[in-house]
């Protein structure tokens, strides 16, 4: 959930939230089952399920009659369990989780219980949120819930509400004194960790939804991320306080993050959860679940950064899969596959936001394709790009068994040809190519494969080598031997080869290698390694052609060092390659490395 | 170069006769020539790409087929080939002969009328989804007139043929495969103006009253076609033909005002789909590659050798790699002349000429109409036809003119007078024809009047004329000479030049193309084009044998027309009779350059004054080097006058770079396109035939008794190449091989001409041949 979602909501009630509690269950506490590892810890590969934000959220007709995000209710969300359990749950697909409004009434107005707990909106939910729970385990699928982070402010009840088995201590004692608010809507009052009531609180919510037997919460408007940064936005302490609180509870109750999580925090998300939304919300919030642009592209440039933060125990959300009905996704057939193939290369959760009632027979395809799920819940690493980000764009993952999984996308609005370079992958020679979508093995390719993608395209292969070893050249961007321009120079960077880099590549900076020798003519695909905090444009040209721009994704920060394979025309000889950053800022470039033979 | 007796001839009898009977553009043919086989494909005449387009993109990636009458763009996407479909005929509007306030023509839709589609031809396999097919290609060989698709899906290979036959005037679609597969989808056939029909066939009726309809017809092997509601279903057909026919009731004859009501296009397009589908498509594929190789073959050009890296690269990544690479390609250079070629062949046979886009639309309403633009566009878009072996494919034109020409003499007569006209004859008098600056296929005119325009499509007649020495068709033409002399007889000024005392007659107040003021006299496009007019009526009259006294009269006012000088302020040649530059210096026209290209009045050889060869290129410099396709087709051309190869080449370059994001340039499919706005590109017909125009006249300049081999030879090409069946003016065809720079062989094949001067580099010769016969020469570099 975003932003846009409260300021729509109508006020009315946030002075007199005191709400009484009701439900004596609550108060029945979950005998203590310490985890003691073994079989799989949380998270060890992506959740897989459903989630209800998307059709809450979304303006298709009839989905959401009561208001927005009226779609929330017990009877929808086990009708959409039933179906998952029917059609997806063979697939791997367990999850059931309920979004935000669970304890909100159709009006938006929130509910909470004698502790200022969330408590279940009785319309929604009339048999309360542990039937759902109950309801879903009866299946053989997993529980999520929702809360936001922060005391919210309509459960203060002018700091006098008693917290849930906490000795005395009442919603004043758990936030700072000038109430200052926190969270992606500023909807909550600031905890503050420092005072020893406020875990507390945070353990009696954890006990709450544990004892109702949930098995995933999502927990949304964490900063810094959801749009704030700064003092207020920070709450990596309230992470840490649930992830405490959860192992306190002695229930397996994974702990996922929302929204738009600060990279600059990854090791803190690392720490204490077991998966961060890497991005904005993936609804559109208009009349279909989603749209390409401006929801589903926006990933391929925002999931390069965080790649290397994926993995067992905690992984980049991507947000809902919405490509089961493609009249109510609002997306062609090729969006949906390439939507599905980003997910699962970059091992996003793979959970749908879609009407699971009413799949199409394409969406069913997509959702179902165990080659393609199998990348998302195998043992191989993320995916990242080893092209630039240009509009026809390679990402590949080397896989334990020294197997490449290698996605193509096309993101043109125009259909085009896209390669890929077996260089790029560390290749050279033949490998025979299996193609995922297609259940299909395409035979054995020598040098690249070449594949026509229709406009927002894709294609998902597994490449097997059965050739030799790629040889490279390599110069280091740090050598005497180099021409720097403009405000170019040399600087340490420990991550480097050499250990030290060119930097300052920007408005008329320039590196150029003076004498990259290579044997025969042709075009060579480059690899270059660089450092990268955002996602930066660079002119690369070789000798007197004329420069190709290109965008290098991020490498996440300002000390690591990825690579990207760049096409190089180059003649049989001496010849100079030059990255020149134009009027832009570009990446710093560690080293180039270039292969000894050209694109065949 | 023996034209078959036919239409051509019988309109020439009429129109001598005066009594021009019209013949339907769309019309029943006659069994045409059924040939065995088919000729070799050669890689150098095969474009090639690695993705097919989609709806969205059929004008940048759609390829082009067309049999001069119908075209259609197609997306050879696997899963669903659409096929949107024009016929240059099937326009909206009419006469539009009720003048604006400003006693100009209206320029809408529905008064002056567009050029607009007639079907949309989709077939489905929805097995055959993009995603889900490997191995993609498809192909476009030039020299028979076939895009090839070719994919696998699940093992098997599917292979889809597409051309637009002229001998069975359809559109073919042949789907097949290899290796046990089968077809199964949907063929929806639909008119893009609300049109009623049925599956098969629909028609409808435009408010002027032209008549339009389309229909197919398809058949399969092994499996089943048949209607399915507003489609065709084909289920597990191992072969599938679709054919496509369609038209108009246009026809070529103001008399019954450009159409025909007793004819009824969808019958007769059904006549003619069910004709065509009792053949095999093998048999449809035959007759049509033979009837398009016999034109395409007539001309042949080699730049030189490209690197096996650059035949490595698909058509698209070859555009990129010249651009970004900046290393020449001889082969796609030649081929981009090529494709040039195929366009026109395909675009401008028996019908209406190719206007700003020729029969290629991806919509119902093109930019500027897809009209006839006659202050640059049309006349360019014929300037290779002659050079480059097409001689057949001007007819078009020509028969396009001669159609309207009473129309235009009506509309002159009737409106030009009008008060409001600022560019009406201020002598009061009125006389023969002229245009406005857009033309339509009813007679009519749209946007503002263009007096010179008749003078410039006179003169683009004449050149025709001048290259084959054909007396019918100087015949043809010779009433628009007339008509077009007699309009400046009425219209010019008398002047006396200031300090001089010179009398000079000038051209009333008009427009230089599309710049500076709106009404200036004596321009020197009007003045280079009129004089040229009447130098060119002298000769046709004498010719013909025809009213001498008449003839002596127009010399006579030629030799008082004031042509103009350099100007003192700007060293450049004046476009307008004052010393300042009253427009754009680097305006995309040049039309104060007319009288060095496509005229030959300012020569570098000496005849002409320096000062007035030093101020065309100072001129032609300060227009710059980087404007829209055709401006700089227009550029190399005069930059070839002036034999400077760099500039020349550099421009052809400039036409070749990838076009991104609407950007001027050369889209995937070598549609050129036009930034007719930010991020807008629109696909323009004329660079694609002004630049092949351009690399011919590079290497031939010819006038009437003079040649002249390799004027501006760019180093890029100067290795080695050849030039077969280039038309010359002076009524030859001819083959020039060349190496290190130098001409080693040139063979002169006279089509009418008997002496010619050939000249290279300061030298020339006097040659002498027969017509019908040749003459090669070998000793050229002495």
């Amino acid at each position: 959930m975003r932003s846009p979602s409260y300021p729509v909501l109508p006020a009315r009630g946030l002075t007199a939230a005191v709400v009484l509690a009701l439900t004596a269950g609550l108060t029945t506490a979950v005998p203590a089952a310490a985890h003691t590892g073994g079989p799989p810890g949380p998270a060890a590969k992506p959740y897989m399920g459903w989630s209800s934000w998307s059709m809450q959220s979304s303006k298709y007709p009839g989905l959401n009659p009561d208001g927005d995000y009226s779609y929330l209710t017990e009877a929808n969300v086990l009708k959409q369990a039933d179906a998952l359990a029917a059609r997806l749950k063979p697939y791997g697909y367990t999850y059931v989780n309920l979004d935000s409004g669970w304890w909100r009434d159709k009006d938006w107005k929130p509910g909470f219980d004698a502790h200022a707990r969330q408590q279940a909106d009785p319309v929604r939910f009339p048999h309360g949120m542990k039937a759902v729970a109950d309801h879903l385990h009866g299946l053989g699928l997993k529980a999520g819930i929702y809360l936001p982070v922060g005391l919210e402010k309509e459960a203060y009840g002018d700091g006098k509400v008693p917290l849930w088995h906490a000795d005395g201590c009442t919603t004043a004692d758990i936030v700072h004194g000038d109430l200052r608010t926190t969270n992606g809507w500023d909807s909550a009052y600031k905890l503050d960790f420092a005072k020893p009531c406020t875990q507390k609180y945070v353990d009696s919510q954890a006990r709450m939804i544990a004892s109702w037997g949930y098995d995933f919460l999502k927990l949304d408007g964490v900063g810094p991320g959801s749009f704030k940064s700064g003092e207020n936005y920070d709450n990596v302490a309230d992470v840490a306080a649930w992830q405490k609180a959860i192992a306190a509870t002695g229930r397996p109750v994974h702990l996922e993050l929302s929204w738009s999580l600060d990279i600059g925090h990854a090791a803190d998300w690392k720490k204490y959860a077991n998966g961060w939304r890497v991005d904005t919300d993936v609804e559109c919030y208009c009349n279909t679940l989603v749209s390409w642009e401006n929801s589903v592209d926006d990933r391929f440039t925002d999931t390069p950064g965080w790649t290397r933060h994926a993995g067992p125990g905690g992984w980049n959300d991507l947000d809902s899969l919405d490509v089961g009905n493609g009249a109510m996704d609002g997306l062609t057939k090729a969006e949906r596959q390439t939507y599905a193939t980003l997910w699962a290369v970059a091992k996003s959760p793979l959970y749908t936001g879609d009407d699971l009632t009413r799949l199409d027979s394409y969406g069913v395809k997509l959702l179902t394709n165990r080659e393609v799920i199998a990348v998302d819940q195998g043992d191989s690493p993320p995916a990242r790009p080893v092209t630039p980000s240009d509009p026809q764009q390679v990402w590949a993952a080397k896989n334990p068994d020294g197997t490449r999984t290698v996605a193509l996308f096309n993101l043109a609005d125009a259909p085009a040809a896209v390669t890929a370079d077996f260089s790029s992958l560390g290749l050279t020679g033949k490998a025979s190519v299996r193609d995922l979508w297609n259940h299909e093995n395409l035979g054995t390719y020598t040098n690249t494969i070449t594949e026509a993608l229709p406009a927002h395209g894709s294609r998902l292969f597994t490449v097997t080598p059965r050739g030799g070893t790629l040889t490279t050249t390599g110069y280091e961007a740090e050598a005497a031997a180099n021409t720097l321009g403009g405000r170019a120079s040399v600087t340490d960077c420990s991550a480097c080869s050499g250990g030290r880099k060119v930097g300052d590549l920007y408005t008329g900076g320039s590196l150029r290698f003076n004498d990259v020798v290579v044997d025969r003519p042709g075009t060579y695909l480059v690899k270059v390694a660089y450092i990268s905090g955002d996602p930066r444009p660079v002119n690369v040209s070789a000798g007197s052609g004329a420069a190709t721009r290109h965008t290098f994704p991020s490498t996440g920060d300002w000390g690591t060092v990825e690579t990207v394979s760049v096409p190089v025309t180059l003649k049989a000889g001496s010849n100079t390659v030059t990255f020149d950053s134009g009027s832009d800022y570009a990446p710093d470039i560690d080293r180039i490395d270039v292969p000894s033979s050209p694109r065949q | 170069m023996q034209k078959p007796p036919s239409r051509r001839g019988f309109l020439t009898l009429a129109a001598a006769t005066g009594a021009l009977t019209a013949l339907p553009a769309f019309t029943a043919t006659a069994a045409p020539r059924r040939p065995t086989a088919v000729p070799a494909a050669d890689t150098r005449h095969q474009l090639w790409w690695r993705a097919p387009a989609d709806e969205h993109t059929l004008i940048r990636q759609g390829l082009p087929v067309g049999n001069g009458r119908l075209g259609a763009l197609a997306t050879n996407d696997p899963g669903r080939e659409l096929l949107l479909v024009t016929d240059v005929t099937l326009w909206t509007g009419g006469l539009n002969d009720t003048l604006d306030a400003d006693g100009q023509f209206p320029y809408g839709r529905e008064d002056f009328g567009s050029l607009t589609l007639l079907a949309r031809l989709t077939v489905d396999l929805p097995d055959h989804d993009l995603s889900a097919v490997t191995g993609y290609r498809r192909t476009l060989d030039l020299a028979q007139g076939v895009v090839t698709t070719s994919y696998v899906h699940a093992g098997v290979t599917y292979r889809r043929q597409l051309f637009a036959s002229r001998p069975d005037d359809v559109i073919v679609l042949h789907f097949t495969q290899s290796g046990g597969g089968r077809h199964t989808g949907t063929i929806t056939l639909a008119g893009t103006h609300g049109e009623n029909g049925t599956a098969e066939s629909f028609a409808g009726t435009f408010p002027g009253g032209l008549r339009h309809g389309a229909a197919i017809a398809a058949h399969g092997s092994g499996g089943t076609v048949r209607t399915t509601g507003s489609h065709l279903t084909f289920t597990d057909c191992r072969e599938l033909t679709v054919v496509l026919s369609g038209g108009t009731n246009y026809v070529p004859d103001a008399a019954t005002r450009y159409r025909d009501p007793g004819l009824d296009p969808r019958a007769l397009a059904r006549t003619k789909v069910r004709t065509a589908a009792r053949h095999s498509a093998g048999t449809l594929l035959r007759t049509h590659v033979a009837d398009h190789h016999a034109l395409f073959g007539r001309f042949a050009l080699s730049l030189g050798t490209s690197t096996a890296e650059q035949r490595s690269l698909d058509t698209w990544e070859r555009i990129q790699a010249r651009a970004r690479d900046g290393e020449p390609d001889p082969e796609l250079e030649a081929a981009y002349v090529q494709f040039g070629r195929y366009l026109m062949i395909a675009g401008s046979r028996d019908s209406l000429p190719l206007g700003l886009q020729g029969p290629w639309l991806d919509g119902n309403d093109p930019d500027w109409m897809g009209d006839y633009h006659t202050d640059i566009n049309l006349q360019m878009n014929y300037w290779m036809a002659d050079r480059t072996g097409l001689a057949p494919c001007f007819d078009a034109f020509t028969d396009y003119c001669v159609a309207q020409l009473p129309s235009w003499t009506d509309l002159t007569r009737r409106l030009f007078d009008d008060p409001r006209n600022r560019y009406r004859n201020s002598s009061g008098r009125n006389a023969g024809w002229t245009v406005a600056i857009s033309t339509n296929p009813f007679g009519g005119g749209g946007w503002w009047w263009h007096p010179a325009g008749n003078a410039w499509l006179c003169n683009s007649l004449f050149e025709h004329y001048e290259y084959t020495n054909s007396r019918t068709h100087l015949e043809k033409i010779y009433p628009l000479l007339k008509g077009a002399c007699e309009f400046w007889e009425a219209r010019l000024l008398t002047t006396t030049l200031p300090g001089t005392g010179r009398e000079v007659r000038i051209a009333d107040s008009d427009w230089s193309p599309e710049q500076g003021p709106l009404d200036a006299k004596g321009i020197t496009y009007a003045q280079e084009l009129v004089w040229a007019l009447f130098g060119n009526y002298r000769t046709a009259a004498r010719e013909l044998g025809r009213d001498a006294g008449y003839a002596r009269a127009v010399g006579a006012l030629r030799e008082k027309l004031y042509l103009p000088v350099v100007s003192p302020t700007t060293g450049r040649l004046e476009e307008w009779m004052s010393p300042d530059d009253l427009g754009e210096p680097a305006h995309r026209h040049l039309s104060p350059l007319v009288g060095l290209f496509p005229g030959d009045r300012i020569r570098p050889d000496g005849s002409t004054p320096a000062d007035i060869v030093s101020g065309a290129t100072a001129l032609l410099t300060a227009r710059g080097m980087n404007s829209f396709g055709w401006a700089n087709a227009w550029r190399a051309l005069c930059w070839a006058r002036l034999k400077n190869p760099d500039k020349a080449y550099q421009l052809v370059v400039t036409n070749l770079r990838p076009s991104h994001d609407g950007g001027n340039g050369t889209a995937p499919n070598l549609f050129d396109i036009y930034e007719a706005g930010p991020g807008r590109g629109i696909f323009q017909i004329d660079a694609n035939l002004g630049t092949p125009a351009a690399v011919t006249e590079m290497l031939l300049y010819s006038r009437p008794g003079h040649l002249e081999l390799l004027p501006a030879l760019p180093d890029a090409w100067a290795a080695s190449g050849s030039l077969t069946g280039a038309g010359a003016r002076g009524g030859f065809l001819v083959d020039l091989r060349w190496r290190d720079g130098k001409p080693t062989e040139v063979r002169i094949r006279s089509v009418g001409g008997t002496t010619t001067s050939v000249g290279y580099a300061g030298t020339s010769r006097t040659v002498r041949v027969r017509p019908g016969e040749a003459v090669t020469l070998r000793d050229l570099v002495r």
